[in-house]
């Protein structure tokens, strides 16, 4: 087996006879990644329904589903108007730390089959049961740490009650987001990317972020688009206007 | 070696050109893939400068490959991966099958990639008793079907519905109708199936970033997520050449990727992983695996394919090439079709194994157009014309041809007097100004194409008639 000093050794020589080969320049990074990032926030706060128009129009291009509420106590409701279209009986919800609201206890109350995920460590045993909880649920919802307008992207961050399965094994996802979410651009979300990795990693941190751009699509037979081939076939976005206090990433 | 090789080139690409189907497919699947990367583009006018920085990106990078490689085995390992080192193939198989090993693995679900199908990992695999089953589409479709991808993004392309709808019947001994949402609904079952029973998850990786120890996947399906949170460990497998500094690079790469490839504006889901779970976290693999391939990319770093390691994978140089247009990917024969296929096989093989792809290009100069890092792919395939005919390669009656022109070109009076005597030698064989067959064992050159025959008045000639006329 090649160890790591014999690799290198190799490729710091073709490096140095390489050298000169081309020219080129690596995207400039950002100091301060966080402090930009602040000065950025602020400015987009100020076009904030242009952004959530052009988000709106780019995530229903990708076949997603927008809806508008003015406050949070209202999202429950469109979550079970979805299941009930749908006959779907089985959710699965982050927990009201991450979410910024308890949607279990309202959807119980209109005779569906609710259960939050947990916000902190579990043992080996109960994270297998809950895994299976997510699989036979048709409907999860999430929050959203940041939705790209450009793109139509929802982006989640993984961590401690902020499961991943949530979004990837029921066939609907509901995510709920507001205005302090949007920003503009891929380019901006690479800012954001820096500032997140900026300094020490928070401890709640996971070790995955999913950028979400409408539902599971394949063309592979025969080039004809088909939804929901293994992650959700329906992917909603649900804005709270009045915005929502969560933990945010 | 690969299955396609037991046949010559030229009895491969003739095959591909007498099979209706797979004509009619080549030209709706290129055309469209064509027409949305060209509409995404349009959409984006800040496009051609981001290729450009994406370039640029790719090039820095090279420039000190080893020093953004060690920063990314510091932050893998620095948040509880592993990093292993393979030079070879043998090696990539060997790490991955004694991580199996060691985990006492049995079920491995994979994440389309190209690296693993380079290394001919799922043989391997098999042959160890571990099974492995492709999760994307396409790519399990051809698993099924004991074949090889013949598009770098589009993988099954070449099957109609209604052979996958046999396929399935006989495989999963499924009865179903050939119906695209129908096939794929059988497959979501069969697959989440695994995803929940597998212990190994392998992918590849589209881009790591050094800054952070990240390894980024990109797929529309949701496999490379359930791949990479489901089984207890994740393998990665990644060509060196796939490390880019840091997330700032990271999106100017996202921004024209997707568009390149299928014309999205970005893939439905990106996941961007940092080793293994971590306290907290319901998913995520228990180990998490690294392994940095070389095979044949590090000895490019200062030569002559060089340009061919800024490869993002994105197939559009497949959609645009003439040639790949009309033989598809499985005549190429080698695991990466296509234009920049012929240059990465020549990486990972040698020269030797291109002797005929080397020719499979008109060198039109579309590739380098589609290219979203604008490779100068001609500019390399001329380059192994040139190895492969002064290595010898090319057959003997062809170099004696070209020689013999070269040797009559320095003599003007010896080529007037010759282009005189051809003319006279061409008459039974040219029709409209072509020559279709050469006699003798020159007819090699002439089987796939026509030679111009020598014009009534050579140019020489009209230009002494022109010179006399003007001086009158």
């Amino acid at each position: 087996m090649t160890g790591k000093a014999e690799f290198f050794e190799r490729i710091r020589a073709e490096v140095v006879r390489g050298r000169g080969a081309a020219l080129g320049t690596t995207a400039l990074r950002p100091g301060k990644a966080r402090e930009r990032l602040d000065v950025l926030r602020r400015e987009l706060s100020e076009r904030w329904r242009e952004n959530l128009d052009r988000f709106g129009r780019e995530f229903e291009r990708v076949a997603g589903v927008l809806h508008r509420v003015g406050a949070a106590d209202e999202v429950p409701g469109v979550v079970a108007r979805i299941a009930a279209e749908r006959g779907m009986r089985k959710v699965v919800a982050w927990p009201a730390a991450t979410l910024g609201l308890d949607v279990v206890a309202p959807l119980a109350a209109q005779g569906l089959e609710a259960a939050a995920m947990p916000g902190a460590d579990v043992d080996g045993r109960e994270r297998e049961r809950l895994r299976a909880v997510a699989a036979a649920a048709d409907l999860g919802v999430t929050a959203a740490d940041v939705a790209i307008a450009e793109t139509g992207t929802l982006v989640l961050v993984s961590g401690a009650g902020r499961p991943r399965s949530t979004s990837l094994l029921p066939s609907c996802h509901v995510a709920v987001f507001d205005r302090d979410t949007l920003v503009e651009s891929l380019l901006q979300m690479g800012l954001v990317l820096e500032a997140w990795h900026e300094g020490a990693e928070p401890s709640w941190r996971g070790a995955a972020i999913n950028f979400i751009t409408g539902p599971s699509r394949t063309a592979d037979i025969e080039l004809t688009l088909t939804r929901g081939v293994h992650g959700p076939k329906e992917v909603h976005a649900v804005f709270v206007e009045q915005g929502i206090r969560a933990h945010r990433a | 070696m690969e299955p396609e090789l037991a046949t010559p080139f030229r009895e491969r690409a003739e095959h591909a050109l007498g099979d209706r189907f797979l004509q009619e497919a080549l030209t709706i699947a290129t055309t469209k893939f064509i027409t949305l990367r060209r509409e995404a583009f349009a959409e984006l006018p800040e496009g051609e400068a981001l290729r450009d920085q994406a370039r640029a990106i790719k090039e820095a990078t090279l420039q000190r490959l080893d020093h953004w490689l060690e920063r990314l085995v510091e932050n893998v390992e620095g948040r509880g991966g592993r990093v292993h080192y393979a030079t070879s193939a043998d090696e990539a198989r060997a790490i991955v099958l004694d991580i199996a090993r060691r985990t006492g693995a049995r079920l491995a679900v994979k994440s389309k990639s190209m690296a693993t199908e380079e290394i001919h990992l799922n043989e391997a695999l098999e042959a160890a008793g571990v099974t492995p089953v492709e999760t994307d589409l396409g790519e399990y479709i051809i698993q099924l079907a004991h074949e090889r991808p013949s598009h770098i993004i589009a993988p099954a392309i070449h099957k109609t519905k209604g052979q996958v709808a046999e396929l399935f019947a006989r495989e999963l001994k499924r009865e179903t109708v050939p119906d695209p949402e129908v096939l794929t609904r059988i497959a979501r079952g069969e697959l989440r199936e695994k995803f929940l029973q597998a212990d190994l998850g392998i992918s590849g990786a589209n881009f790591a970033v050094a800054e952070t120890g990240t390894v980024v996947l990109v797929t529309n399906e949701g496999n490379g997520r359930m791949v990479t949170s489901l089984p207890r460990v994740h393998v990665a497998v990644m060509g060196v050449e796939k490390v880019i500094p840091s997330m700032t690079d990271l999106a100017v790469f996202l921004a024209i990727l997707a568009k390149s490839a299928t014309g999205q504006k970005l893939s439905v889901y990106t996941s961007l992983v940092n080793g293994p779970r971590r306290g907290g976290e319901l998913e995520g693999p228990e180990e998490f695996h690294l392994v940095l391939l070389d095979n044949g990319r590090v000895r490019q770093i200062a030569g002559p394919l060089r340009e061919s390691l800024n490869c993002l994978r994105c197939g559009a140089c497949l959609n645009v090439c003439p040639v790949y247009r009309q033989i598809g990917g499985h005549a190429y024969g080698y695991t990466y079709p296509g234009p920049i296929g012929i240059l990465l096989t020549a990486m990972l093989n040698g020269s030797e194994s291109v002797k005929d792809l080397a020719h499979a290009s008109s060198l039109c100069g579309a590739c380098v157009d589609a290219c979203p890092v604008r490779i100068d792919i001609p500019r390399m395939l001329i380059e192994l014309r040139k190895d492969v005919s002064e290595g010898g390669i090319a057959p003997w009656s062809e170099r004696l041809v070209f020689r013999a022109f070269a040797w009559l070109l320095r003599r003007p009076a010896l080529y007037r007097l010759g282009a005189r005597l051809g003319r006279l030698a061409q008459a039974p064989l040219a029709r409209g100004g072509r020559i279709r067959r050469v006699p003798l064992f020159f007819g090699e050159w002439t089987r796939t194409r026509d030679l111009p025959a020598i014009a009534p008045r050579t140019f020489q000639e009209r230009w002494a008639e022109l010179e006399r006329e003007a001086r009158r």
